[in-house]
């Protein structure tokens, strides 16, 4: 405690701040604008830390990821272009309710949610760092591969009208996710010679294209009807239509705690990240609400699900950084960059050799939960005005964010041939209505679920029965199993039309555990 | 395929470019080629094939900002990552040989990738080279309170303990432990990991007995022990331990990060790079960028790592096809 005051008495100079205030506000405006993200940020960033005391530059440096992480909120909710895949599920009701003159509401509540997911998981990390990151080491892959697994089931809660589609877009990204270099062999697979596939398909360009450029094709496509929208959007705007009402916040409440909770383990597990997290912690707020219909349709919850999940992984990803030195996600592998290049090792002797900086570090992240705050307030009036401008206005301009974002990461072109493909993929999804949030499941877990379960093979010695030596995995198992029986009694007892059999929710998830057991 | 992709684009936009540099100075055919003299004249690209962050970009910045100072230019990093840097050693070989796009990297992409990858084909004649200034401490590694101590012993416990989990990083990475199970009769089982993060939660969580790292583990000294280098000498983080040569497995392979080239670089130019890479031996930053990660600084000149390469490229291929390893 007493090291977190004197690492205040680091933080609270005007350098410091400064810079804090730089990174989230050059995140938090990299969020917003589609296309661009905590890529940019870091592309832009990584020189700039050379320069820098070692505190500023990893205070620049979280910052820009918690403000990216908030900021990618806003265009989601305004426009319909999540500016990361992460925060797709917070367009699902966000863009609604913008739709329906609430956009500030939507703001704020997303706003509100991420600072508050932010800061809870801020503090994980500073109580909690060394002990949870010893225990996530226990998270072997048998456990990742069980819990991914179960994750998958949420494909199913995220499917949208139709569960069959849910579940042809779910395995469409498990395809694509395929692409690439297989790990132990190197063996390409459908890379058809292009040696820029090798790793796989970007997810950063994809999610642009699916996400971004095909929602501004389809905008496109109904420019009239939305310009006629945006005139009486203009002529409501009731005040209780601008602020979050306190009946509003009661509903939120539970889903904001359990939504840092789940991006709290999220980020402290390897090889998940925040993508998963807010789907997570969208399709379990859904899955707890009486009313699981109406999600799609502008619930307040569904926001503050995903945006505090989608904050809470950034802290907690930290947290094996600190404790073990092993980075948990791209930020904190920049940041090792950044603690390297100033001389210091990240890693459980860094407590003990630089306990002044750890602390100057912490009361920098807390910092940056206030500041995001300040900052985000502040932009949101100035960003709510998007949805009076004219669509033809905004759609040029976001599609050239687009290019450069997709540009970026690599800085070859290959990756905007690529975003390209996935536009034309994405607005055939979009008007086919299969479900892109299903897709990106897929994409984003399927990778991880395929090593993890080869991972686990090898380490159970190809015999099930050493399964019972993983308690953790099989919790997880029996969750699996439990929802799949009540999503096929749901379905079966449900009157929905089109429904097919109980058994088809189930194909993707058994699969892989007939193989496991 | 790929050439359809590339380069109507790419020439689309030199042309432009060209057009550009012809309409506003009017100095067609001097621009790039001015020559050595006055090298370098404007700023230099480096590529590095690896993401941004990694411990060869963080490399390869410190020694551009080094190489920087002494040649008088800015050194513009570019990442350009893909296929462990074949998309970056591609684009290479497509640049003007004019010393004004250089790239940093690790020496595998060319004495190592090209037995893995039947797609990567680089020869050392592929690039002229420009130096190397530090090595990979790469080893196999275990957990700090594992009951052996070196390979030997290592050796020992697994034929007592068949059915044990290597986590390979690579087909290289397995081909090692492939190697030595071949000769010593061990029943090893080969636990595929995805980068130097996850190999390393693979020994801190005791998923595996032993990996393969490429010299990650120097920062975990506390929980790491290494078994045995895979370099062809003694490396200075660990000069106890000994190489893997000398435990009698004709497996060690050196792997350097250094300045690449393309083909045809004035041999002025290229000498002038090598002895700005050289300044990085005796900086003080470079010294803690390195340091930190523990990378030991091993100079060569142009000349050197010319002949290094043309040695390295012959036996390493040797080693792969020895042990049956085909390129995929």
């Amino acid at each position: 405690m007493q090291a977190l005051i004197s690492g205040f008495a680091d933080v609270l100079n005007i350098y410091t701040l400064a810079w804090i205030c730089v990174g989230v506000t050059l995140g938090y405006v990299l969020g917003v604008l589609p296309g661009l993200g905590k890529a940019t940020g870091v592309a832009v960033s990584i020189p700039l830390t050379f320069y820098l005391e070692p505190v500023a530059a990893i205070a620049l440096l979280i910052g820009i990821a918690k403000g990216s992480a908030a900021g990618s909120a806003v265009s989601a909710i305004l426009l319909n272009t999540p500016g990361e895949p992460s925060s797709a599920p917070t367009a699902l009701d966000g863009y609604p309710l913008a739709r329906q003159g609430k956009a500030q509401k939507a703001l704020k509540m997303g706003l509100f949610a991420s600072v508050i997911g932010d800061f809870l998981s801020t503090l994980v990390l500073i109580c909690l760092a060394a002990p949870l990151a010893r225990y996530a080491l226990l998270i072997g892959p048998v456990e990742l591969c069980a819990i991914l697994v179960f994750s998958m089931t949420f494909i199913g809660g995220l499917s949208g009208k139709s569960l069959i589609k849910g579940l042809i877009a779910g395995a469409f990204g498990v395809l694509f996710a395929t692409v690439g270099l297989e790990t132990e062999s190197f063996i390409p697979r459908m890379t058809f010679g292009l040696l820029e596939l090798d790793d796989g398909l970007p997810l950063v360009p994809i999610a642009i294209g699916m996400l971004a450029v095909a929602e501004m094709i389809v905008q496109a496509g109904n420019m009239r009807q939305l310009d006629a929208e945006t005139a009486r959007i203009v002529d409501g705007g009731a005040p209780e239509d601008r602020v979050v009402l306190w009946s509003e916040w009661k509903r939120c409440l539970a889903p904001i705690l359990r939504g840092t909770l789940i991006g709290s383990v999220v980020g402290i597990l390897p090889g998940l990240g925040a993508s998963v997290g807010s789907f997570l912690s969208y399709g379990a707020t859904r899955r707890a609400s009486k009313n699981p219909e109406e999600f799609g349709t502008g619930r307040i919850e569904g926001i503050a699900a995903a945006e505090s999940a989608d904050n809470a992984v950034v802290p907690a990803s930290f947290v094996p950084l600190f404790a073990l030195g092993i980075p948990g996600s791209v930020i904190a592998a920049i940041l090792i960059a950044a603690f390297v290049l100033h001389g210091l090792t990240p890693g459980p002797r860094m407590f003990q050799e630089q306990p002044q900086l750890v602390a100057a570090v912490y009361a920098a992240m807390l910092c940056a939960s206030g500041v995001l705050l300040l900052i985000g307030y502040t932009g949101q009036r100035i960003f709510a005005q998007v949805t009076r401008v004219p669509i033809r206005l905004i759609i040029p301009g976001v599609l050239f964010l687009c290019c450069i974002g997709a540009w970026m990461e690599t800085g070859s072109i290959f990756a905007i041939y690529i975003m390209l493909a996935f536009t034309v993929f994405g607005f055939l999804a979009k008007k086919l209505d299969f479900s892109f949030v299903t897709f990106l499941i897929g994409f984003v877990i399927g990778p991880s679920a395929e090593l993890s379960f080869r991972q686990s093979l090898q380490i159970l010695d190809h015999r099930w029965t050493k399964l019972l030596d993983h308690p953790i995995a099989l919790v997880f198992i029996a969750l699996t199993l439990v929802v799949l029986v009540v999503l096929a009694r749901g379905r079966s007892a449900g009157p929905a039309g089109g429904v097919r059999p109980a058994r088809d929710p189930q194909i993707t998830p058994t699969h892989h555990e007939g193989r496991i057991s | 395929m790929r050439d359809f992709i590339q380069r109507p684009t790419r020439r689309r936009l030199t042309g432009w470019l060209a057009a550009v540099a012809l309409g506003l100075t009017g100095l067609a055919g001097m621009g790039t080629g001015a020559g050595a003299a006055d090298y370098p004249s404007r700023p230099i690209t480096m590529l590095v094939g690896y993401n941004a962050g990694g411990q060869t970009d963080l490399v390869a910045r410190a020694a551009a900002q080094v190489m920087s100072d002494a040649l008088g230019q800015p050194i513009n990093v570019v990442n350009k990552p893909g296929a462990g840097g074949g998309v970056a050693a591609r684009e290479l070989t497509q640049a003007k040989p004019d010393g004004y796009t250089i790239m940093f990297h690790a020496n595998s992409v060319v004495n190592n990738d090209p037995f893995l990858m039947k797609r990567i084909t680089f020869t050392p004649e592929d690039f002229e080279w420009g130096g190397f200034i530090t090595v990979y401490q790469a080893g196999l590694i275990t957990q700090k309170d594992a009951p052996y101590d070196d390979l030997d012993g290592f050796v020992a416990w697994a034929k007592e303990n068949p059915g044990f989990n290597y986590a390979t990083l690579s087909p290289g990475a397995r081909m090692i432990m492939q190697e030595i199970a071949k000769k010593e009769g061990l029943d090893a089982n080969y636990m595929p990991v995805k980068g130097g993060g996850e190999m390393i939660n693979a020994i801190l969580g005791r998923q595996a007995v032993m990996a393969m790292s490429g010299g990650i583990h120097a920062k975990y000294p506390d929980d790491i022990k290494t078994l045995a280098v895979l370099t062809t000498f003694r490396q200075p983080s660990w000069p106890e331990v000994k190489s893997i040569d000398e435990f009698g497995y004709a497996l060690g392979m050196d792997g350097r990060a250094g300045l690449m080239l393309p083909k045809g670089t004035d041999p002025a130019i290229v000498q002038a790079l090598s002895s700005a890479l050289q300044n990085a031996e005796t900086d003080a930053t470079f010294a803690k960028v390195t340091g930190a990660a523990n990378i030991p600084i091993m100079f060569l000149d142009a000349d050197a790592a010319k002949a290094e390469m043309e040695r390295t490229y012959k036996e390493y291929g040797e080693i792969y096809r020895r042990a049956g390893v085909e390129p995929q």
